[in-house]
């Protein structure tokens, strides 16, 4: 970090050079006991609400090229963003805040589209957009559209979840195929003109979040969207230093994600999901918990995925022989290593 | 050989000395060897171990103690490598007689040696056949000339308390042995028999048996009926099956999940140079034939004979041949009662190190394995087999393993500071320097596993251990991704980056002791170049630490991140859509998009890839299942001599020969001509392309030694058209023998170009 001068566009991909930036630039001068950097959302623990419920607030903008894409668009998308940041806090969303910065010549009809496709994934849960502010940006300042979104929610005030709660042999469940969304969208925006049924998996995971709260195993749930599935690791990882190993073949990956990976080169787990749930769940209730989330919804491809290891331990994938390979952490462009 | 000659200032009469000797002088029969001696030259006084090396006092008449230093060096046993230290006047208490004192327990000072481990000597073949002997058939058997030494050690000093045998108590018979100065086993650490030594283990379902005889009976019917066994060797596990029985070789291939990577094949030895079986399958020369039968029993790849008769799969499509003979007593049994070649593979999981421990064994090749010999002395070190090949009319090392690991050089100087060097991210080895020394580790795999890198950094700590040295400097590949990136983060010494190629021209220049400027060819599948670029067609002017890049190629963009080296099709596509030429569109599509929108694309450079490419392109491999398993086919299939092209020259902005690759795409897709005259011209090119820089450095730098390094030059049939070629023109060749010319000489490199930085 601190041979960069400028901000890359590494900074932004959810690895190394990302969280080093939050810490060492951002994180720093607002310190203060309620902001983790590990957590998408926080816990107003300071505010009193009535009952054995907890405040919870999260926040995230969005940009994405294209705006529209096989599955979704950023109206929808900034929506399911937000809502699954606070249901892996155990939270129910209740009210959104909406600031929108605006390129000088968005089509009006385009802002139309998104806004609508955002109203419509909070109406159907049920959330309300109580306040908000837009801004228009000179043309070349902006690229297009740009949604931030902040929410609000609460949870039972008895359910703690964090990665200071994970154990060594917990087993980790990912609740459908990765990647989904990374690779449709990289289709979508490179128009590469093909024919594909790649199409992104942005959704709500409250139906999933919700079936799992049950279970006093839980100890973690996360969203993996930028950096993918490895990241979520590494970022357990960096948290507790406790690696993992991922089992290759249990991990469910789409013909059409797998194939386009292998056409150009890259690895699913490092691409981004928008609609799928990570959870760490103490060994002796994955089952049931792996049970729970196919019950909630469709979900056939949820499954255990790996475990928790030891201390020091790397974050590794199990090859289908039985090779483990060292999962590294996602890097400022990647080089190839092999020779 | 004696390294050192004696420097003693002359003597007067009847006077005492005290030598210190360092080297291989510990368990090689060195101490047996000065007790004969000073008797025979009727000396008093002692000769004892240290923990670093020996120490020699005599006392007598002038004549004879001078008789006894010409001696002492010049003759050791075979494998002791005795290095004078320090040779003074002694004035203590001289005892009446000479003799062997055992007890030591004086700390490393950095002068120790850790031996490599040794194949059967003679002596104990001889024994291991004679019915007579207490230890007819064991397999452990051993002596001071042979036997385990680096798989078995946990520290210096050298002593059976320090290996993997301490747990075995020596029985009456062995203790006599292991105490008489006057046995072959005096001190023979690993000493062990049938009443006191290891045991054989033989499993297969719900059968085991714990035998030394039963067990191998039991192998031998196991690998008759075709099927997989893992044997416990002396460096790690091997898998064996009958080499004659194809279906038996599919099944691995299959279960191992191996399709085409050549098996190398052991034989057992045969007819009055141990060769005949060899000869049938296998066109040994003088020199691979004295690697075959060298102490250090390495794989040594060999042109498959004309009546070469063995299961077609076992080196499928390739011209050359892995072939062994038998290192230890129990290989040696298992070969000679199979009385017929059968293949051994080391047993591990593809670019892992091989597996060691019963456990990882039953574990990890459950399902790939038909049964198991096991044995109970323990592997502490790992160690593969060791692979040599011929090139150029020399023997020339390709994989640094069990027999040659670790492997010992002299640098130029003294260093200062000790230095580790961290090698490379493929065909890892790890290197060691401190005063004169460098101390290369074997072989350790690839670094991209999370097993690899723990072996890295275990024989990292061993090797301070074993020698007491902390290094105060650690240099490594300048590639910012290598896996032990992470690991690095975490130490205090000082870190120097070498850049990949650099550090092949360092360690041909380092190898060959060459101290004047010369142009070195560091020829490869990939490398990090200071300029963004993926190197591995570069040619440098200088010597280590002043490298002047003079010549490369004209790089290429290619796309698809590592999977270009395992998709040799996305280099000649690259190479094809590079030059406005179509390459097959079945399902190349996305890629082509990607390689025009730049999507993870690299420029690069790498002479490695053209062999990749030139093998697509005929049509041979589009996708690799091992490494360097297009050039391999390709160098395979060439016949004949090869017409070559010429390929321009040009000077970059940057005063940068580059060589334009854009007419080898003719060449190959000149369907008139054969595949087979295609390859050949291919690799005669790239020889001629080498004579024409050459020649441009000749006549600008007024240079004459012309030195080749990198993996690519392991292709035998371009290094020796190239040396052949170098010398009609006048030149010097340069080229690796005891290094590998890979990526396992790389850590050496990294040591030769750190400390001349």
């Amino acid at each position: 970090m601190t041979k960069h001068e400028y901000v890359t566009l590494a900074h932004g991909n959810g690895g190394c050079l990302m969280r080093e930036l939050i810490e060492q630039v951002i994180s720093k001068p607002l310190a203060n006991s309620q902001l983790n950097i590990n957590n998408d959302s926080a816990i107003l623990s300071g505010l009193n609400i009535t009952g054995d419920r907890e405040l919870v607030m999260s926040s995230d903008s969005f940009t994405v090229q294209p705006w529209k894409f096989p599955g979704g668009d950023i109206g929808s998308l900034a929506a399911h963003g937000v809502i699954n940041d606070l249901a892996v806090a155990a939270a129910e969303p209740s009210h959104f805040s909406l600031n929108i910065i605006i390129e000088e010549g968005l089509k009006i009809s385009t802002l139309e589209q998104a806004i609508e496709s955002l109203a419509r994934t909070c109406k159907e849960h049920d959330i309300a957009v109580v306040c908000g502010d837009t801004k228009v940006v000179p043309r070349g300042e902006g690229s297009g559209l740009y949604l931030a979104v902040t929410g609000i929610g609460t949870k039972p005030a008895s359910i703690r979840l964090g990665m200071e709660q994970i154990k060594p042999g917990d087993k980790i469940i990912v609740s459908g195929s990765v990647g989904d969304h990374g690779a449709a969208i990289m289709l979508a925006r490179e128009s590469f003109g093909l024919q594909s049924s790649l199409k992104s998996d942005a959704a709500s995971i409250l139906p999933i979040s919700r079936a799992l709260l049950s279970f006093s195993g839980l100890r973690f749930m996360r969203d993996p969207t930028r950096g993918g599935l490895a990241t979520v690791a590494h970022e357990i990882k960096h948290a507790t230093q406790l690696g993992a190993i991922l089992k290759e073949e249990a991990i469910p990956i789409s013909e059409a994600v797998r194939s386009m990976c292998e056409m150009l080169g890259y690895d699913p787990l490092y691409l981004a999901c928008e609609g799928r749930l990570v959870a760490v769940v103490a060994a002796d209730q994955a089952d049931m918990a792996l049970e729970a989330i196919r019950q909630s919804g469709d979900y056939t491809d949820a499954a255990i995925i790996g475990e928790i290891r030891n201390q020091d331990d790397d974050v590794c994938i199990e090859t289908e022989i039985g090779g483990l390979r060292i999962l590294p952490e996602l890097e400022n462009d990647p080089l190839p290593r092999i020779c | 050989m004696p390294s050192h000659k004696s420097n003693c200032a002359k003597h007067s009469s009847n006077s005492a000395k005290r030598w210190l000797i360092s080297g291989h002088v510990q368990s090689v029969g060195f101490r047996p060897y000065v007790f004969k001696l000073a008797q025979e030259h009727d000396l008093h006084g002692w000769v004892k171990n240290l923990a670093d090396g020996v120490e020699i006092i005599a006392s007598g008449n002038s004549h004879s103690l001078a008789e006894f230093e010409n001696a002492l060096l010049l003759s050791p046993p075979p494998l002791a490598r005795p290095r004078l230290v320090s040779c003074d006047y002694f004035s203590g208490k001289i005892p009446e007689k000479f003799s062997i004192q055992t007890n030591s327990n004086e700390k490393s000072n950095g002068h120790g040696y850790v031996l490599p481990d040794f194949c059967i000597c003679d002596d104990c073949l001889q024994e291991l056949h004679d019915p007579n002997n207490r230890r007819y058939r064991y397999p452990f058997i051993n002596c001071t000339q042979c036997g385990p030494r680096y798989t078995v050690i946990n520290s210096l000093p050298y002593a059976r308390c320090n290996t993997t045998m301490h747990s075995f108590e020596l029985c009456p018979a062995c203790a006599t042995e292991y105490n008489n100065p006057a046995d072959r086993r005096f001190h023979a650490e690993p000493i062990a028999c049938p009443d006191c030594g290891p045991t054989l283990e033989f499993r297969s379902g719900n059968e085991s048996v714990r035998s030394n005889t039963k067990t191998i009976d039991h192998t031998i019917k196991a690998l008759r009926e075709g099927k997989i066994v893992a044997a416990k060797g002396i460096g790690g596990y091997h898998l064996m099956c009958d080499a004659h029985n194809e279906e038996a070789v599919a099944r691995l291939r299959e279960r191992k999940k191996r399709p085409d990577k050549p098996f190398a094949v052991l034989f057992p030895r045969r007819g009055s140079d141990d060769l005949t079986m060899v000869r049938q399958h296998a066109d040994t020369d003088d020199i691979s034939a004295d690697m075959l039968c060298h102490a250090r029993r390495p794989i040594v790849l060999v042109p498959k004979a004309d009546t070469f008769s063995l299961a077609t799969n076992i080196a499928p499509r390739l011209n050359q041949l892995g072939v062994m003979l038998p290192h230890s007593p129990l290989q040696e049994l298992i070969s000679n009662d199979f009385d017929g070649p059968l293949i051994a593979t080391s047993a591990n999981i593809s670019g892992e190190p091989v597996l060691i421990t019963e456990s990882e064994v039953e574990r990890h090749l459950n399902k790939v394995a038909d049964a198991f010999l096991h044995h109970d002395r323990e592997i502490i070190h790992p160690a593969d087999d060791s692979v040599f090949s011929t090139v150029s009319n020399k023997s020339s090392a390709i994989r640094l393993g069990r027999g040659i690991a670790p492997l010992e050089l002299e640098l130029p100087f003294e260093l200062s500071a000790p230095i580790l060097a961290l090698g490379c991210q493929m065909k890892n080895t790890v290197a060691m320097a401190w005063d004169k020394r460098v101390v290369i580790s074997p072989h350790i795999g690839e670094l991209g596993s999370a097993r690899s890198i723990s072996l890295m950094t275990q024989i990292i700590k061993e090797m301070q251990n074993f020698y007491n040295v902390t290094p105060q400097i650690i240099t490594c590949d300048a590639h910012p991704g290598f896996s032990y990136q992470q690991w690095l983060k975490n130490q205090e010494a000082k870190v120097i980056k070498v850049l990949h190629h650099h550090a092949h021209a360092s360690a041909l220049t380092g190898e060959n002791n060459i101290n004047e400027p010369l142009l070195v060819f560091t020829w490869d599948g990939l490398g990090y170049g200071d300029d963004e670029s993926l190197w591995g067609g570069e040619t440098f002017y200088g010597q280590p630490g002043q490298w002047h890049r003079v010549a490369s190629f004209r790089p290429w963009k290619a796309a698809g991140g590592d999977k270009v080296p395992q998709q040799p099709w996305r280099s000649a596509a690259a190479l094809h859509w590079s030059n406005n030429q179509t390459w097959q569109t079945d399902d190349t599509d996305m890629a082509y998009q990607a390689w025009q929108k730049d999507i993870n694309c690299h420029n690069t450079t790498a002479v490695g890839r053209l062999f990749d490419a030139a093998a697509a392109t005929l049509g041979l491999v589009n996708k690799a299942t091992f490494e360097a398993h297009a050039p391999s086919w390709l160098e395979s299939i060439a016949e004949g001599k090869g017409r070559a092209v010429t390929l321009p020259i040009e000077e970059d902005t940057q005063g940068i020969w580059r060589t334009d690759w854009q007419p080898l795409l003719e060449l190959l897709n000149n369907n008139n001509s054969s595949i087979k005259q295609r390859s050949a011209d291919f690799h005669s090119t790239l020889a001629e392309n080498i004579i024409q820089q050459a020649l441009l450095a000749r006549e600008k730098f007024k240079v004459n030694k012309i030195g080749l390094s990198g993996g690519v030059f392991q292709n035998r049939r371009l290094s020796d058209e190239t040396i052949i070629l170098l010398e009609q023109h006048g030149f010097e060749a340069i080229t690796h023998s005891t290094v590998p010319c890979n990526d396992a000489g790389i850590s050496y490199g990294q040591i030769i170009e750190a400390i001349n930085k």
